[in-house]
């Protein structure tokens, strides 16, 4: 079930990305396609066997976890940045780009580095779940640094939250506010991934569905949006030729 | 409100005894489909008896006047009040009359063009506006129902149910068609309003009048038009950053 869930996410990611790619050429929001390309890089290391293969060439460390929450927050930094300067949410525009996000990317850094070199990360294992078996210390450890990679996206999404909620019931075309809702769902899911550590490890599963749901809705409000450009662009031209002839 | 089916058929049946639906379809311009499915459905609209009445030279206010939903709209008919009337002149035309007005412009003061027939873009709203005395909207609301948030879009769509047309009319104490025309489910003449009556609920604008008139509309229009422009340039901005 989880493995399908993962596997589909990644496909979706992925078509996304290579969609993306014409107008990539032609110079159109490439950031867009960076952000669905380091995406598509996220899922496919949180995937178990992709993971191993990956971290076993980086030397079988774990780096490639590492790796994984900053291809994460940069992902999250450059959509907030577009999503916010899309929507005109000037205020979150600068929760993430001014001064107070900039010391939350770098405190959140700097203690998610630190807690991963004080464990033992030798043995490739997708979301350290091997290292955080080995005692209790590394337990807590493997606790804090996770704590600390969701904290970032989270604080971004909460930022993003108000203005998503108010597209939504904006005049705006209709796929636009179905696209916003489903954003504002994405940044929801992301905000509660901080309450992970209360969540019961009997319920681990719950934890997966949070997280892709977050991907999926993030990556398919972001292609409505597109959508509904190609749509009204559509319109537009058979607008323009009707009244020609 | 629409028109049950059986009460339909009853009417079908008086005024034109031996036709088959299919006839009646092709006479009136009708899709199949769609009167098959609106009997169906036990539910027949009011421009499809509108449409059926017109083939048949029925006059289609006394054809509605018929269905018990619409039995206000029997009797004598009331002629529409000078505010109706000039609710149901396009903007366009006010400005081009006002524009022929001496007052305006003494050297041309040639005659205006003739006036587009009802409805036109802001019809509906227009009518309402010419006919509330400032409670009509909670009167309709309570006889009806209609949450009056709900009746608001439906006039800023430029849109008004049939039933709510008829509602706003009687809660105003105006002839009760003169919805059905201000929605164009009928023209002028079906409601009994006599020829060039607007032509002459114009003319006995005065200049002041007819030019804070148009003053008014103008306001509102540039409104919507301003919000409209603000909606696209927040569209576009988004497009811009995300598509």
């Amino acid at each position: 079930m989880i493995e399908i869930l993962q596997w589909s996410t990644l496909a979706i990611c992925a078509l996304v990305a290579a969609a993306r790619i014409p107008s990539t050429l032609r110079g159109e929001n490439r950031s867009l396609f960076g952000i669905f390309s380091l995406m598509t890089l996220a899922i496919l290391l949180s995937i178990q066997g992709p993971y191993v293969v990956i971290d076993q060439a980086m030397g079988g460390m774990n780096l490639a976890n590492l790796l994984l929450r900053f291809v994460i927050f940069g992902a999250i930094f450059f959509l907030g940045i577009r999503i916010s300067r899309g929507f005109g949410a000037d205020s979150a525009h600068r929760l993430i780009t001014g001064k107070a996000g900039t010391v939350v990317l770098i405190a959140v850094s700097v203690v998610m580095v630190a807690l991963f070199f004080m464990m033992d990360t030798s043995g490739s294992s997708a979301g350290l779940v091997a290292i955080s078996g080995k005692d209790a210390r590394h337990f807590a450890l493997v606790e804090y640094y996770g704590a600390a990679g969701r904290a970032y996206p989270a604080y971004v999404a909460l930022a993003l939250l108000p203005s998503m909620v108010r597209a939504v019931r904006d005049r705006l075309p209709v796929l636009v506010r179905i696209a916003a809702a489903l954003l504002a769902l994405g940044g929801i899911a992301v905000a509660l991934t901080l309450l992970f550590p209360v969540i019961p490890p009997s319920l681990g599963s719950i934890e997966f569905i949070i997280n892709y749901t977050a991907i999926l809705c993030f990556v398919i409000g972001l292609a409505l949006i597109w959508a509904a450009r190609v749509v009204n662009g559509r319109s537009a031209a058979r607008r323009r030729t009707s009244t020609e002839t | 409100m629409t028109l049950s089916a059986k009460a339909f058929q009853r009417w079908l049946q008086s005024i034109a005894p031996d036709a088959s639906t299919a006839d009646v379809c092709r006479i009136s311009g009708i899709k199949r489909t769609t009167l098959a499915q609106q009997l169906v459905r036990g539910k027949v609209s009011v421009s499809t008896v509108v449409s059926i009445s017109r083939a048949y030279n029925i006059n289609p206010v006394a054809a509605l006047a018929g269905f018990d939903a619409y039995r206000v709209l029997a009797g004598p008919t009331r002629p529409p009040t000078r505010n109706e009337l000039v609710s149901q002149i396009s903007t366009a035309d006010l400005l081009r009359a006002l524009l022929a007005r001496p007052a305006m412009d003494p050297v041309h003061g040639a005659a205006a063009p003739a006036l587009t027939p009802a409805p036109h873009a802001t019809s509906v709203k227009n009518w309402v506006d010419a006919i509330d005395d400032g409670e009509v909207r909670h009167r309709v609301s309570a006889a009806t129902g209609v949450a009056p948030q709900n009746y608001s879009a439906q006039l800023t769509a430029n849109r008004l149910s049939p039933e709510l047309a008829v509602a706003t009319a009687l809660a105003a104490g105006v002839g009760p068609a003169g919805g059905l025309v201000a929605t164009g489910v009928i023209t002028e003449e079906e409601a009994g309003w006599p020829p060039e009556a607007r032509q002459a609920a114009l003319d006995s604008l005065s200049d002041g009048e007819l030019t804070a008139l148009a003053g008014e509309r103008l306001q509102s229009l540039g409104k919507v038009l301003r919000r409209q422009e603000q909606d696209q340039a927040q569209t576009e901005k988004i497009w811009e950053n995300l598509g």
